[in-house]
């Protein structure tokens, strides 16, 4: 199928008018959804969830599309809105399962080897489990460092946090992740 | 730049092991188009009413005007403008009689710029209507 080429100069302009605003949004979701998805699953682990919390931010970016002016790069827009969809429904999460808001990720990775959408093995199994004690900035920063590739710069954007605390944050994390190995190895 | 470096990562690389159904993007992205609710957007070049841009000048006039009035009252009841004319025309009146007198002591008028001055003070007083005497 022939894909439309994504122009995000073209589309900012065209998400600013009623009559061109949808098919722009339209071309948003298709440019960003996969991309968005994959940042949201690696927080909150299901694929259903995962599902959900993306729907949830487009809504959201869709509703609220009049207070983006531009100013920020829609990337960068999307990412905070998902990250922040993304903390909520886990804080939701915590509360049902009556865990405070103060313990770490981990009850997300409880079923993670009986997912129907996961295949990884052991030691895929360990690695998640280890992001998962991560504190939850650590763990966006690792997971848009190591899974996506993310220059430290872009991640200041979608962060609000100086790219040296941002590599202090992930060094940190990596060593974590280390020592979690060392002792469930 | 310094890259963070850790042979368990390395081992491990960055297959996630996370999966998705076949398909699942598309089918989420037309789901999700098709059912986009109804927004309000302002179109950013909207040209502005003719009031909102008549409306700054409008608070301006409004303000001049405003201060204009303000201080016509203010003269109206402490009586500032009569009371200025008057003054002005004593200070004018001065002035002219202060600089003749300069100009023909100093020398700087001629002969005949004298006669017209003292031609003119005679027609004034000439002209001038005497106040009738009360008949005792």
């Amino acid at each position: 199928m022939a894909r439309t080429t994504y122009d995000e100069t073209a589309i900012i302009e065209q998400l600013h008018h009623q009559n061109t605003a949808r098919a722009a949004f339209s071309q948003v979701i298709e440019h960003y959804s996969s991309t968005l998805y994959w940042q949201i699953r690696r927080m909150v682990i299901d694929h259903d969830d995962a599902s959900d919390v993306l729907q949830n931010t487009f809504i959201k970016a869709w509703t609220s599309i009049d207070h983006f002016r531009g100013d920020a790069k829609l990337s960068t827009w999307l990412y905070k809105i998902a990250i922040n969809e993304s903390i909520t429904f886990i804080n939701k999460k915590k509360a049902q399962n009556n865990i405070s808001l103060d313990d770490d990720d981990t009850f997300l990775t409880n079923s993670l080897e009986s997912d129907e959408w996961f295949d990884g093995d052991q030691a895929q199994v360990l690695l998640q489990q280890a992001i998962a004690t991560l504190p939850e900035k650590q763990r966006l920063v690792f997971n848009m460092r190591y899974y996506d590739e993310m220059k430290y710069e872009d991640m200041s954007e979608i962060l609000n946090t100086s790219v040296g605390a941002l590599k202090a944050s992930y060094h940190h994390a990596v060593k974590k992740i280390e020592a979690f190995f060392a002792e469930h190895d | 730049m310094k890259t963070e470096k850790s042979q368990i990562l390395d081992k491990l690389g960055k297959d996630s092991g996370f999966k998705v159904p076949e398909g699942f993007f598309e089918q989420f992205n037309q789901q999700l188009i098709d059912s986009l609710p109804d927004v309000q957007i302002t179109d950013v070049d909207e040209k502005p009413s003719m009031w909102v841009r008549v409306r700054p000048y409008l608070y301006m006039a409004a303000t001049f005007a405003g201060i204009w009035a303000m201080m016509n009252v203010f003269n109206h009841f402490n009586g500032t403008t009569d009371q200025t004319m008057r003054m002005n025309e004593i200070a004018a009146g001065i002035s002219q009689d202060n600089n003749a007198d300069e100009l023909i002591m100093s020398g700087v008028a001629s002969d005949y710029d004298i006669l017209t001055y003292e031609d003119s003070v005679n027609n004034d007083i000439a002209n001038e209507v005497e106040p009738e005497l009360p008949n005792n």
